[in-house]
């Protein structure tokens, strides 16, 4: 049953040359170019980010928004208005936002199924209207929104979010063939069996989401940067939590790999739509997801693996 | 823990749900190293005091220790890994994993180890041809033994069957019960709900009934036997 090496090293030399190849972007291609794997990248975190703890816990998080904008706010605020270094600011936006997905997910993650989904829908309306209410102004800028300029190059930006999508993708490899991967597993499977199993469900829901939080929250940080730019609207902004759960229902839920294949193809399929039929693209888009969720509901790679295309194991 | 102590004691357990007492100051001890039948009619409070027991219902009154120790109160997890293990009458396991994972993700210890003691199991069980499977793929009587392997990775010492040989057919059932005799003479005690009396009187060496949530009889099977004209009027045989 196992794959013969020799294959096995095929697959490291593939990585390494992809690798390699992302590296180098910046050194030949136009700004087009980097900007839409700029994209590709960060959606990926946004992705894997979700599928680490939705994916695995089948705790459906409607709410991956509030990772993105609490992070991308607090970043933004530190450079516009306190004149921190982007390298500080980051991880500061990252850090506090999975500290409060601790005291959030404590509250939250008792309660199952849709009613944890809303829950996260009206957490985020609520701090997209907290961050956009006038009396707040002083801190927040209100609704008006906050530009701003870092001063980080796009190639540096870039290889940043390179950096980061590539650690993630490793954590998550990492995760789904461990231990800790299973107990996440079991969850999803049974969250009563696996209590009385010995398994400390809360404790291990709430570190999953909080890991989550902490690389959405660094992404997202780096996404406003990026953007030079943040309001709340667009900060909080539904589709920064359907895009992604999008990107990994078409990937393959519980894949490692699954969430970077959609959000490559699905932030391709939105550059081509948008430039080639931008009145359609809801439409389009629409009809995509239905015929996913109608015919591939386990995803590409959940499909390739069903029928025995992909070996069926975690790793993949 | 000397021999002769209660590996479990219940004492003055009362349950209500709403208006009704699933338990009514319900006692009783188990001796370690004992099988125990637990017996009365559906809603005689025998899964409610299973639940009870490991911790997934609280009871309103009443004490419950393990070992000595009092264990009410504590949360699922914590009575589980002190070696208090369960089945469930519908069973529980997780459907889209394999066997092999089913069993390492309730391991503690070093991977290797665990891998080895759940392969272990699988061979126990007899399953081990079909580890790579999922669990759904097994039969009804297959996924009974593969919950029973997943107590045993949790190195329970008390394990609690709700209805193991419901729904099996007979040759299965047989090798269950000749695993439990097994794990029995290695030590385990076991209390086994059942509402087959031919299991509980030929595998059974004490048996406690119970109805309306209280404890209307207890004693060795052959003691119960002759109660047979008391638990003709409680179950209609």
């Amino acid at each position: 049953m196992r794959r013969p090496p020799l294959q096995k090293n095929h697959a490291y030399l593939g990585i390494a040359a992809l690798l390699a190849f992302l590296i180098a972007i910046p050194f030949f291609a136009s700004d087009y170019w980097i900007t839409l794997v700029t994209l590709i990248l960060i959606f990926t975190v946004y992705a894997s980010g979700w599928n680490l703890f939705s994916g695995l816990t089948g705790y459906t998080n409607f709410g991956l928004a509030w990772f993105i904008g609490v992070s991308g706010y607090i970043s933004s605020l530190l450079i516009a208005d306190h004149s921190f270094s982007w390298l500080f600011a980051w991880p500061i936006g990252a850090v506090l936002t999975s500290i409060a997905s601790i005291g959030v997910g404590y509250i939250l993650l008792r309660i199952k199924g849709v009613y944890f989904a809303i829950s996260m829908v009206a957490l985020t309306e609520g701090t997209r209207e907290l961050f956009g209410t006038e009396y707040l102004t002083a801190i927040t800028h209100g609704g008006k929104g906050v530009p701003f300029v870092a001063g980080i190059k796009l190639s540096s930006l870039y290889w940043a979010i390179l950096l980061l999508a590539t650690l993630t993708l490793l954590i998550c490899y990492k995760i789904t063939s461990s231990k800790f991967g299973l107990r996440l597993l079991a969850i999803r499977e049974d969250e009563l069996a696996a209590e009385t199993l010995g398994i400390r469900t809360t404790r291990d829901k709430i570190i999953a989401f909080a890991l989550s939080a902490f690389l959405v929250g660094l992404a997202g940080a780096i996404h406003f940067t990026y953007q030079n730019y943040i309001d709340p609207s667009f900060a909080f902004s539904i589709h920064l939590t359907l895009t992604p759960i999008v990107m990994t229902l078409f990937g393959g839920v519980g894949t490692v790999f699954g969430p970077v294949i959609g959000a490559t193809l699905f932030t391709f399929i939105h550059e081509i739509l948008w430039a080639e039929l931008s009145l359609l693209y809801m439409s389009v888009f629409g009809a995509i997801l239905m015929v996913l969720i109608l015919f591939f509901p386990q995803g590409l790679l959940g499909w390739m693996k069903e029928r025995e295309i992909l070996p069926r194991i975690r790793k993949i | 823990m000397s021999t002769k102590e209660p590996i479990l004691r219940i004492e003055g357990v009362v349950k209500k749900f709403g208006e009704v007492l699933a338990l009514d100051h319900c006692s009783f001890d188990v001796k370690p190293g004992s099988i125990t039948g637990l017996i009365g009619p559906n809603g005689a409070g025998k899964t409610t005091l299973f639940n009870i027991i490991t911790g997934v219902l609280q009871p309103d009154q009443g004490h419950i220790y393990f070992g000595g120790e009092e264990i009410t109160g504590k949360k699922p997890y914590e009575i589980a890994r002190k070696g208090v293990g369960r089945t469930y009458q519908i069973i529980r396991i997780f459907p889209k994993m394999t066997l092999l994972e089913n069993l390492i993700v309730v391991g503690k210890g070093r991977e290797r180890k665990v891998i080895e003691k759940a392969m272990d199991l699988l061979h126990l069980v007899k399953l081990s041809e079909k580890r790579d499977d999922y669990a759904s793929d097994l039969s009804f009587g297959q996924q009974k033994l593969l919950s029973l392997a997943q107590v045993l990775m949790l190195d329970a010492q008390l394990i609690l069957l709700d209805e193991p040989a419901a729904g099996i057919n007979p040759t299965l059932q047989n090798e269950l019960m000749a695993l439990v005799h097994r794990l029995n003479e290695q030590g385990k005690t076991f209390i086994i709900v059942e509402h087959d009396m031919k299991v509980i009187l030929g595998h059974c060496e004490n048996v406690i009934a119970l109805n309306y949530g209280q404890k209307i009889a207890e004693g060795s099977c052959s003691e119960i036997e002759r109660d047979e004209n008391l638990l003709e009027h409680y179950f209609g045989r």
